[in-house]
């Protein structure tokens, strides 16, 4: 069935987006607790190198419970901030620069300074709520969300939880880190040359021009199914909130998303296994009429070693196969269809030094749009650990980050110009 | 074979992780502690007056439950009078709800009694 709708009508999803998204930047009278504030637990309990986002399976169940978890002790203040600095150098220089105020190579940079409305507000509601400004585009914008409303309870002989996110990005609701929203890199540089080609539609996500309902369920602490779908938001919306405008992308009607996984947490060890869905028709540039059609399905996989947690390893893989009918884009050849393989590992010691590396590669029937690479990153997150300075308010993580490029745009000729080197410091509070 | 050169570091890395995996608390003797990073750290500290999500076990052999002041025990918790002693705390770590029915810990039991016991050992000794 079609869905037929006025971008001046939004419906009562989106203005419940939108009241949330008010909500979060109007100062609270509310307490304000952080999840280690909300919990009394430590980064590391939560997040593997005692810094997000990459979570232990612990911070796996406490998202699938809806942020919501606590102490027991009320008070706390569900508001972060996070601010991330960069340096970038590229192999060759970019000739001219890429955004304004910068130079075409060497640049520092105040990449984002967020706010967060992050935890629990009722017994059952929690929040992700991000928004960000960003030095390098001169503006803030809404970034960010994951509402969900999650409810514990026995069915068939097993504790299971049922919920319902509303977000704002496919796959931003997603707790295993191996798809696109949560995938490693977790952070990248703005200011180097990427790929102009585009992954799959499920790595694009229609950045935050997005709003989705899922209603998801963990049987047993194994069986993870989620099922919803996605529509654009209103026009006048994305200008309101700084994430597009008029001239973007726009879903034709809704598109849907599958997901299902199974995962099991050992304790010393855990693993996940799992396969995701999404479809969209697209209307490009927003102009209604034909459109191009994607359909997406994946294959995913992660193990973790946590052992006493003082070595830590962290395997993540994904498979993305995309079918493309691009009637609007392409109406002499709209057919094709797109691979997305990426492969990561991680180790960490002492909770506190880590190195990971991803290979990623982008195979498309379309000619010019083939890339491959390899990250690589060092990291030190020196606070986020039981007795750490500053805890919880103190978390730093300091790295560096190095992207060499196979192939890039179709070609290995001169790839490696775009090889770039970023330094980085993360900062949450 | 050709190894590409990114990954030659990997075995150098791979010998230097695994030596310092030695000096772990698990080759150190020391298992009891080990199994308490593994099943207990995330919820518990062993720091006396430090609570996360879980009280503190500091001391927790041998004191009577939902003593700790300041801890918001459940209802449950609240109406279990029996001592933890060690063959009580093995009990409940076996099957915490089935000991504590309606308990607030989200755990489902360590199954390993050679586990258990090096655990109950380690907390003994923290008092």
């Amino acid at each position: 069935m079609k869905i037929r709708k006025s971008i001046f009508a939004p419906s009562p999803i989106e203005l419940a987006l939108l009241g949330v998204a008010i909500l979060s930047m109007t100062p609270s009278a509310h307490a304000l607790p952080s999840y280690a504030r909300q919990t009394g637990e430590d980064c590391s309990s939560c997040h593997v190198g005692s810094f997000g986002p990459q979570l232990t399976p612990h911070g796996i169940h406490f998202k699938i419970e809806g942020y919501t978890d606590n102490d027991g002790n009320a008070g706390k203040v569900p508001l972060s901030g996070m601010v991330v600095g960069t340096f970038t150098h590229t192999h060759k220089g970019q000739g001219q620069s890429l955004e304004p105020h910068f130079g075409s190579n060497d640049n520092t940079a105040l990449q984002e300074a967020s706010v967060f409305l992050a935890g629990g507000l009722t017994e059952h509601l929690g929040a992700f709520i991000q928004a960000t400004y960003s030095d390098i585009d001169r503006r803030a914008s809404f970034d960010q969300m994951d509402v969900r409303y999650a409810h514990s309870l026995q069915f068939a002989g097993a504790d299971t939880i049922l919920g319902i996110s509303v977000n704002n990005l496919p796959t931003v609701q997603d707790p295993f880190n191996t798809l696109p929203a949560w995938g490693f890199p977790f952070v990248s540089s703005d200011l180097a040359r990427t790929p102009s080609s585009p992954s799959s539609r499920l790595s694009d996500g229609f950045g935050h021009q997005a709003l989705g309902m899922t209603v998801y369920g963990l049987w047993d602490n194994r069986f993870y199914a989620e099922l919803g779908g996605y529509r654009t938001l209103p026009t006048r919306i994305q200008t309101d909130l700084s994430v597009g405008g008029p001239g973007t992308d726009r879903i034709h009607g809704l598109a849907p998303y599958g997901r299902l996984a199974y995962f099991k947490d050992l304790h010393k060890q855990a693993y996940s296994v799992g396969l995701v869905g999404f479809g969209a028709h697209v209307e490009p540039g927003g102009v209604g009429g034909v459109t191009d059609k994607y359909q997406d399905l994946g294959l995913d996989a992660s193990y973790q070693f946590l052992g006493d947690r003082r070595h830590m390893v962290s395997l993540y893989g994904s498979f993305i196969h995309e079918t493309q009918t691009l009637d609007a884009s392409d109406s002499t050849d709209p057919k094709g269809h797109l691979n997305q393989l990426d492969l990561t590992a991680s180790y960490y010691y002492d909770r506190t030094y880590g190195v990971s590396l991803k290979e990623f590669d982008i195979n498309s029937s379309r000619a010019g749009s083939d890339s491959r690479g390899t990250i690589l990153q060092a990291d030190w997150s020196p606070f986020g650990k039981e007795g750490s300075w500053g805890a919880p308010w103190a978390n730093l993580r300091l790295g560096l980050q190095y992207t060499m490029y196979n192939k890039f745009d179709g070609t290995s000729d001169n790839a490696g110009d775009n090889d770039t080197l970023m330094a980085f410091f993360w900062t949450a509070f | 074979m050709s190894i590409s050169p990114i990954y030659r570091p990997i075995l150098p890395l791979a010998t230097f992780l695994l030596a310092i995996g030695f000096h772990s608390p698990v080759f150190a003797g020391d298992h009891g502690a080990s199994v308490f990073e593994e099943e207990c750290s995330d919820c518990h500290s062993v720091t006396q007056g430090k609570n996360k999500k879980g009280p503190s076990l500091f001391g927790v052999v041998g004191r009577n439950p939902a003593t700790i002041e300041g801890y918001n025990y459940s209802d449950a918790m609240r109406a279990n009078h029996t001592t933890w002693t060690a063959d009580r705390l093995d009990a409940y770590i076996t099957a915490p709800k089935k000991i504590v029915p309606g308990g607030k810990m989200k755990y489902d039991g360590l199954s390993n009694a050679a586990d258990r016991t090096d655990l109950i050992a380690y907390l003994s000794g923290l008092h």
